[in-house]
């Protein structure tokens, strides 16, 4: 299966000093109320993306995320579930997981598909798969967003992720503009359905001339990190086009490895 | 083309064949849930699963199970190898609050985990339990959450890439979403009256359902269907109904079907004021003559992130029983030219158009069609 990414957006904590609620009410005027830190980290995402390049009104919309939009859980948690006070109107809005689809969408004047969904395992991967297979009935534009924010207390998402305390969890925001035509894209994304056994990835590590990035659960083959964010793989596709470098990622959960290759076009 | 082999549920009024009994006699099973608003703890009629079942994430799983376990029933190893599993659903994700509370209150502090959890963690113990191919997703666009589940299996299908693909929506009882649906004054205090002028309100339930979903004959298939996010606000759409308009519109495009050649309609009937007028508006602009239409949630109650599954299963199953389920509680029509059917009516095949609606601005219509043999 091969897609096509035509633009890119990137935001990560660890690169990049921001304070997203200023950025979105300053440079881009959109209105803030009634949203919080999952949501603008989308928004920044869709108005870094709309800065060079227009939509179709059709055009689909998918996010994904590691673990979802956890601050605002947590929030409710506490004021609801811990200390008893009445649920706030908002607070339940933004607790769905298309809300942050909605603002999105309106942000980029789109008005086609939108889907909100995350896998345990693969979760970029699978949101390609069905992306891919959409746009193969439709021929239509994708955008695509990678969503990961780190809530107050980040020992939440280390909870959850299950990853090792003294790791730096980061907030990262990748968009990509996707479509199966070939002409004018920055770079070709290509993959399978396949899980390569982990003799299957050793034999294709020696065989391929690609650079190798590898995610922090290929135990195996682990690269070095001490930061970390389940979307990972969506800043390798942003970081090979703006450093015009043809690679492949590889992904691992409980043995079973995929590969996604990114070939500049 | 992908086509709907069986299905699967536990709801309200117990399970697919038991439903559909209770359905054909008209007797629903209305409990009662507390909830904490502004004014204190207040009571509201519940459609409550027929089986116990607790907010937890073990108690969910467990009846998850049995549910896969009947969908699967008789599938080889190899078959199961093949399968694919797509969850929708807008449950609070229970892995993340054990996780805040973990983190966040020393009194409730675990230990860490030992293994990566989400709410697709349903999707993904179902796969590992059952052998199934790895393939799993969950999707959350509020009340098309399995709808829009269903149209990604189809695609999957479509492409080949899958020869099965499980399709399961999930709701069970959350104070968290009904205080949020109590806040937005959406609930009722008396009865579900889809596109009734005395309407006040819907009623939430609880369902576990599963379709499973191939390109192996089948009397169902999937005709076609769209999705779109567009709305007036995020909770409404238009009051002329223009956004669910251009996704029925699309929706029959795409199945390749005119509005004439639709059989019946399953509405979506929250019997809140803001849906029931912009849906029955655009049934009225894009049925010009008529359409028979009937809505199934004053049987079964609003599912939310399930109603999908569970409705599209319970539909085909009084279809196949033979009949069009009437319009429950419906009196008196917000317009008097367009009325939901308000006797069963037989029916054992045709095309079907059925449609969801969710906050967020998602819209889904799907076309479905049955072929008596």
């Amino acid at each position: 299966m091969k897609l096509y990414v035509h633009a890119i957006s990137s935001f990560r904590s660890d690169r990049e000093i921001l304070d997203i609620k200023k950025e979105l009410k300053q440079k881009y005027k959109v209105d803030i109320r009634r949203k919080e830190e999952f949501i603008f980290a989308g928004l920044l995402g869709a108005m870094r993306l709309k800065e060079n390049i227009s939509f179709l009104e059709d055009s689909e919309l998918y996010i994904t995320s590691g673990y979802g939009n956890i601050e605002i859980l947590s929030k409710m948690n506490n004021y609801i579930l811990e200390e008893g006070d009445n649920i706030k109107l908002f607070d339940f809005i933004n607790m769905l997981g298309n809300t942050t689809n909605f603002y999105v969408a309106k942000a980029l004047d789109i008005k086609g598909k939108s889907i909100f969904c995350i896998s345990d395992e693969f979760t970029y991967f699978h949101m390609l798969i069905t992306l891919y297979v959409s746009l193969l009935k439709r021929n239509n534009d994708a955008i695509v967003g990678a969503i990961d924010v780190v809530p107050k207390n980040p020992e939440v998402i280390k909870r959850v992720a299950n990853i090792d305390n003294d790791i730096d969890v980061i907030t990262s925001v990748m968009f990509q503009k996707m479509s199966l035509n070939p002409i004018n894209a920055l770079c070709c994304l290509e993959f399978d359905t396949k899980f390569y056994t982990f003799e299957e990835i050793q034999e294709y590590i020696q065989m391929t001339s690609l650079k190798i990035y590898t995610s922090m659960r290929c135990q195996e083959i682990q690269r070095q990190t001490k930061s970390y964010f389940e979307t990972d793989i969506s800043c390798i596709v942003n970081d090979s086009i703006l450093n015009k470098e043809d690679c492949c990622y590889i992904e691992c959960y409980n043995s079973r490895y995929k590969i996604l290759k990114i070939m500049s076009q | 083309m992908a086509n709907i082999l069986r299905s699967c549920i536990r709801s309200s009024l117990g399970d697919l064949q038991t439903a559909k009994e209770k359905i054909k006699s008209s007797e629903i099973e209305l409990g009662k849930k507390e909830i904490q608003a502004i004014e204190g703890k207040v009571s509201l009629p519940y459609y409550s699963l027929s089986e116990k079942i607790e907010d937890t994430y073990k108690s969910i799983y467990g009846v998850l199970h049995n549910v896969v376990d009947e969908l699967l029933e008789g599938f080889s190893q190899s078959q199961k190898e093949r399968t694919a599993i797509i969850v929708g659903t807008s449950i609070i994700d229970w892995n993340s609050i054990h996780s805040i509370e973990s983190s966040n209150y020393e009194y409730k502090r675990k230990p860490f985990s030992t293994s990566k959890r989400s709410i697709d963690s349903y999707a993904k113990d179902i796969s590992n339990s059952f052998g199934l191919n790895g393939f799993t997703q969950t999707i959350n666009t509020a009340c098309t959450s399995s709808a829009n589940a269903l149209l990604e299996a189809s695609n999957l299908i479509d492409a080949g890439l899958y020869d099965y693909v499980i399709v399961v929506g999930i709701e069970v009882f959350s104070e968290m979403m009904s205080s949020g649906f109590y806040a937005m004054q959406l609930l009722s205090s008396t009865t579900l009256k889809s596109f009734d002028t005395d309407r006040d309100g819907t009623i939430l339930g609880e369902a576990i359902a599963a379709i499973l979903v191939s390109n192996e004959d089948s009397p169902w298939k999937i005709k076609g269907g769209y999705s779109n996010c567009d709305a007036l606000s995020i909770t409404s759409a238009s009051e002329n109904g223009q956004e669910f308009i251009n996704m029925m519109r699309n929706s029959l495009m795409d199945a390749g079907v005119t509005a004439q050649e639709i059989t019946a309609l399953k509405a979506h009937a929250t019997a809140t004021s803001s849906n029931d007028i912009a849906e029955i508006n655009a049934i009225k602009n894009v049925f010009e003559s008529s359409v028979v239409f009937t809505a199934l949630k004053p049987y079964i109650g609003h599912t939310i992130g399930a109603c999908g599954a569970l409705e599209i299963a319970l539909f085909m199953a009084c279809i196949d029983d033979g009949f069009l389920p009437r319009t429950m509680n419906h009196k008196k029509s917000i317009l008097t030219e367009y009325i939901p059917l308000l006797e069963h009516k037989e029916c054992f095949e045709g095309t079907f158009m059925l449609n969801f609606f969710g906050f967020g601005g998602n819209n889904t219509s799907i076309i479905l069609t049955k072929e008596q043999k």
